[in-house]
Formats: C-alpha cells, structure tokens, sequence
C-alpha cells in the first residue's frame, strides 16, 4: 500500500541488456557530450570517461535539453522523465511512445473571477493562482511552502507533483526555478545532478576519499578489466569498487576482506592462543613456552596450560599426563589444528598487509615526487620536465606492483596448497623474482635519489643514474606483467608438469 | 505554526458545515487543542464493520499541513492494515502519498474507504493479513464482524452518534 512506483518503467526495449537487483539497467548509447573532445582512456575492450562536477552538470542539461527538444516537453517534464527513467535517454522515449503520458501536459486552463486555494481555503482571483501542467490551482504561497518543504525534506524533490490527490502531473524544475529561494534551487539541482551519477547503472563516483569526480564506464560486453583510473590517480575496481586488484577476481577480493574483518577470526584467535582461567573465567594469553600460568590479578589462580589442573599439583615427578582427561585431549587436538589454520593465514595476512602499507607509502612518495621532486631535480640537474618524467613513472610502477603484489598473497591464500607442490612451488618463485625486483626498484628511487634532491649543482652521474632507474623500471615492469598473467591463468601452466620450478 | 493554524481553522468551519453532507463521518476539534482531534466514522455497509462506529485520534503536526496528521484507532478492530494493539494504520496517503491539499475529513473517508477495501499484502495485523491472502474470506470476516461487535456496537445508554 506504499507504493507509489506503479508507473514506473519496466518494459524491455531493444536496448535492455539485464534487470537486476536494483531495477532497471540499460546500455544507453547516450549521444550527449559526443561533440567535445573527452579524456577518454581504452584499456582492452573497455571505455570510460572521468565527469568533473562540471561535466556531470554539462552532460545533464545536454539530455534535459534533448529530450525536451525531442519530445517538445517542458524542461520540468524532460527532467522528472529522465530522473524517473534513471538518466537512460532510450527508456523515456520507449516509455514516451508506449505511454499516455501525453496527456499530462494540458493547456493552463483560463478563467476569471474567484477560487479557492485547495491547501490554506483562502480565496484569490484566478489569475493570481498557479498550477503545474494540469487544471489544479493553488495560490502562490502555498506552491512556495510545498516546493520548499520537498526540497528541504530530501531528494525525493525531484519527483514533486501536483498536490491534487491522484493529479500526476509534474511539478518540475520549471516551478522550482520561479518560485524556489536561490539557496532551494542550488540544493535542487545538486539533487538533480547527483541523481545523473547515482541512479544510472553506468556512472558512478569515484571512491576514493575527498574525490569529487564521477565515472562513467562503458562496458562493450566481456570486458576483461574494470580497473579504472580517475584523475585524482586513485585505482579502483568498476565491478566491485575496491581499490584495483589484478590479478585476483572481485570474488577473492570480497572473501579475504569479509575474512580479515570477520569476528570468526577473531574468535579463532582467542581459541589458539588464549584459554579461560579455571578459577575466573577470564582469558589468559599463553605468551610464553612455559606451561605454568599465572592468572592476573587480583585472582592469580596458578594453573596449568595443559590441563587446566591447579599448580600445585604438578609435583616435580608428576607432570600433568596424571590429570589429563581423554576431552581435555581432543580440546588440545583441535587447538592445534585452528593453530595450524591460523598460521597459514598469518603468513599471507602479514605480507597482504605490509605491502599495502608499502603501498601506501609509495603513494605518498609519488605525490610528493609528482608535486615537489621532479621541479627540484629539473633546476639543480638542468633537464627539462620531460627529462625527470622517469622519476614519476618509476615511482608509479612501484605503487602499482606493490598493490599487485599484495593480492598476490590474497591468492596465494586461496589458490595454493602444499596438496599441489608444482603449483605452490611456481607461485613463489614468479611472486619472489618479482618481488626482489621491486624491491631493487624500490630501494633505487627511495634512497639512491635522495643525493640528487639535496645536490645545489648538477651531479656527473645523474645521467648513470637516470639510466639505471629506466632500467629497473623497465626490468620490474615484465616481472609484474609474467606474475599478473600467470595468475590469471590460474598457473595453468604447471598443472600437467610434474616439477614446478622453471626458468 | 501560524500556517496550520489558519489552515486547522478553515477546516474546523468547514466541518460545522459538513457535518450534514457527510453522515458517516463524525470530526471534533479538542476544545482546548486545535491539533487533536477525534473522529467517529461508521463502518461501510456490505462490510464486517457495518454497523459498528468507530473511534479515530488524530494528532497533527506543526508542519500541517505539508506533513500528514497522525491517525489512529482508538476503537479495536480487525484488519490487515491496522495494527491490534497500538491501532495504527498502514495508508500510503499518511506516509509518502501525503499530499497538502487532503484534509482531515478526506483522511477519514480514505479511512473508510481501506475498511472496505483491505490490503492484505502490506498487513500490520498479519493474522488477518493472513486469512485474507489465503483466500478465507469467510474466516476473515466472521472474526472482523466478532470483533466489531464486541468493541464497535454502542452499548445501551451510551449515545455516541448524533
Ligand atoms: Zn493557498
Ligand atoms: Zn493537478
Ligand atoms: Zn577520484
Ligand atoms: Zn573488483
Ligand atoms: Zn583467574
Ligand atoms: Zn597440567
């Protein structure tokens, strides 16, 4: 009984590629904006556009503008079809074409003499009422409040209609324009161009935190990466969102996120290392080899690790095998066993995590060398910017193998096990070239560069070390590109060998 | 404030006029409270609460009337869309159907209006939400009219209806 939505559009048109979870999803071969030059990147199949908030805004109007030239509406009413119609030009015109809608539009009805005004029962002269496109008139200070009171109450505003029960006809951006305050309007059309980005299936903003910039992304069908990247440098998965993650699926990506975050672990954590004082109850961490514990105070209960029998018991000649009961066994069995799982996952949590934050720091580092190094280095070593652009690419290529290298323990995680040596034994060997190039790379821009950016004059060897930093650019660059291929391919490669290593 | 006021106003003069072109709907202003008022409204003929009169509180907000008035059944009833203990009402015009130009005699015909016309598929009382969508038409309104009976029939000496 709450719904309101019976009018919406969900018919199948030619160009409806799926309907998913939330709604109506269509391939919009959108024609607006094709007459400027867009920063437009191609990576394999796939195509994507970077909006800056002036581009949403451009591109908004340019479809309000073409629907209302295209169907000779009203601005107001191009704009409830396109919000209506989530932003996809070829959904109005079927729904158009398909609908009565036609007859929403009336000529303002014309008469003299007096009224009641249908929302205060004041009355006023004809003339001084307004109505939206159909036949109901209410005074002027009563559409101000309405208008202001839906703007004010959210962005459910821009689906505003007569307030005439059952009436549908729109009371669009053209009533907001002459009657809203200026502050009103600006919130609406912030609404009205937000809903560009977020009510259509192929735009979206940009994730990283602070950026401003929407995306809008093409998918030529079987596209084989989402990576996007915006103009704030930011790298980010269309598909799921996350930061870029080649060359693990979204799939992996969500699994080991959900897992490092899970309470599960957590728990599992407490089992392994931690069990409850016999006496309080309260966890005791087991930090040492010795299996005498001490309880913290103020209870202090001494006991043993093993069988949770009181100290005391355990005489120099009596070890703790006395107490031992057959559970308390199978209690130390399956401890060991989570003890086991946990370490295993400890070891690719640990490098996952210390190559995001290598990642992260590269980052800064990029940004520092991006707005600050390369101008240093230009004037004391004389070359012009195109001859310290290598210091950039170089510190890109590090921010970018060290994100690939940390989901490479993601996937280690998953799709190694000691059951296929071949394969574990390939993937550390491609993960530890790559790896030990990186860091060769890594160690070169980070502290070799440092004696050129505190030089005052132009150093003899800067050219030794501009070549030599190309070179390791270069070198890692392949190393990365064998591993990310290698494990796209699932290491198809050693499945049918019985030796994993190679050369 | 101001606004609901006048407008609160307007409503209870048109209502003194009402009262006789609307015989089933019964609107009274709290004497000292312009924004509580009741109202009692007579079942719909053909219905299980034929014949049962029925008690609404209205509570209305500052923001009346860009906001809707709060109903509910004082009296007890069972229907899907009102809930068996607290009365509220599940009505799309008193949530997001709202619209300015419906009044507090039109909220009461479209209360009517829902007492004949029942919901089932967004039920606050999910028993009879229940006998309804499994089709038991019978069983549904054997215990509506129960229900009407038992707390909606004026008892002798109680005059409730002018
Ligand atoms: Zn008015
Ligand atoms: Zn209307
Ligand atoms: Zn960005
Ligand atoms: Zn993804
Ligand atoms: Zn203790
Ligand atoms: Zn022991």
């Amino acid at each position: 009984m709450d719904s309101d939505e019976q009018d919406l559009y969900y018919g199948s048109g030619g160009d409806v590629v799926s309907e998913e979870e939330d709604g109506y999803y269509c391939n919009d071969g959108d024609a607006a904006g094709d007459d400027e030059p867009d920063r437009t990147t191609f990576t394999q199949e796939t195509t994507y556009t970077i909006l800056r908030e002036e581009d949403v805004k451009k591109r908004a109007e340019n479809d309000i503008a073409q629907v209302s030239t295209l169907l000779s509406v009203s601005r107001g009413l191009a704009c409830h079809l396109l919000c209506r119609n989530n932003w996809c030009l070829n959904a109005v015109y079927d729904q158009w074409f398909a609908d009565a809608e036609r007859s929403d539009e009336l000529p303002p009805h014309q008469e003299s003499g007096e009224q009641l005004c249908g929302i205060c029962f004041e009355p006023f002269e004809i003339e001084d009422m307004v109505s939206a496109s159909c036949v109901h008139s209410f005074c002027a200070g009563c559409w101000k409040t309405y208008i202001s009171f839906s703007i004010n109450d959210g962005p459910g505003c821009l689906r505003l209609q007569c307030p005439e029960p059952k009436c549908r006809a729109v009371a669009g951006v053209d009533m907001v324009e002459s009657m809203a305050s200026v502050d009103e309007k600006q919130k609406y059309y912030g609404y009205l161009y937000r809903s560009y980005v977020e009510c259509n299936r192929n735009r979206k903003w940009c994730p990283a935190s602070g950026c401003e910039f929407a995306v809008e992304f093409k998918d030529a069908g079987g596209c084989e990466s989402y990576d996007v990247t915006c103009d704030c440098y930011y790298k980010f998965c269309w598909n799921c969102i996350e930061e870029s993650h080649r060359p693990v699926d979204c799939k992996t990506v969500e699994k080991w996120i959900k897992k490092n975050s899970s309470e599960a672990e957590n728990t599992n954590w407490i089992l392994a290392y931690t069990k409850p004082c016999p006496k309080c109850h309260r966890a005791i961490e087991k930090n040492q080899g010795c299996n005498h514990m001490t309880c913290r105070s103020p209870c202090k209960h001494q006991f043993c690790w093993v069988c949770l029998g009181p100290w005391e018991k355990h005489t120099s000649n009596s070890t703790c095998n006395t107490y031992r009961n057959q559970s308390s066994n199978i209690n130390e069995e399956s401890r060991e066993r989570v003890k086991h799982f946990l370490a295993r996952y400890t070891h690719y949590y640990e490098r996952w995590d210390s190559n995001d934050k290598s990642k992260k720091r590269a980052l800064t580092d990029l940004n520092q060398a991006r707005n600050q190094h390369i101008d240093t280095l230009a004037q004391t070593q004389g070359e012009n910017m195109a001859g310290v652009q290598f210091v950039i690419d170089a510190w890109t290529q590090i921010v970018e193998c060290r994100r690939v290298l940390k989901w490479s323990y993601a996937y280690g995680y998953y799709h190694t096990s000691k059951e296929k040596p071949g394969k574990l034994d390939f993937f550390g060997y491609l993960q530890g070239e790559a790896e030990a190039a990186l860091e060769r790379l890594h160690y070169c821009a980070e502290k070799e560069m440092s004696k050129y950016l505190i030089a005052d004059r132009p150093l003899e060897d800067f050219k030794d070390f501009k070549s030599k930093l190309l070179q390791l650019t270069a070198v890692t660059g392949n190393y990365f590109q064998n591993l990310v291929l290698a494990l796209e391919n699932d290491l198809s490669e050693v499945d049918d060998e019985t030796s994993g290593t190679k050369n | 404030m101001q606004a609901s006021r006048a407008r609160l106003f307007k409503e209870y003069k048109e209502v003194q006029r009402e009262k006789v072109a609307d015989p089933d709907i019964q609107l009274v202003c709290d004497d000292s409270n312009i924004f509580k008022w009741t109202a009692l409204i007579k079942g719909p003929s053909e219905t299980p609460y034929d014949g049962g009169v029925f008690q609404l509180a209205f509570s209305v907000p500052e923001q009346y009337p860009l906001q809707p008035p709060q109903v509910r059944f004082l009296t007890k009833i069972f229907h899907p869309n009102v809930h068996f203990k607290t009365g509220e009402i599940c009505l799309d015009i008193l949530k997001n159907a709202w619209s300015p130009a419906w009044t507090l005699q039109s909220v009461c015909r479209a209360i009517i209006a829902l007492m004949a016309h029942p919901e089932p598929d967004s039920p606050l009382n999910c028993d009879s939400g229940n006998l309804l969508r499994s089709g038991d038409i019978r069983g549904y309104q054997s215990m509506a009219r129960m229900y009407t009976r038992l707390a909606a029939m004026p008892k002798k000496g109680e005059l409730v209806f002018r």
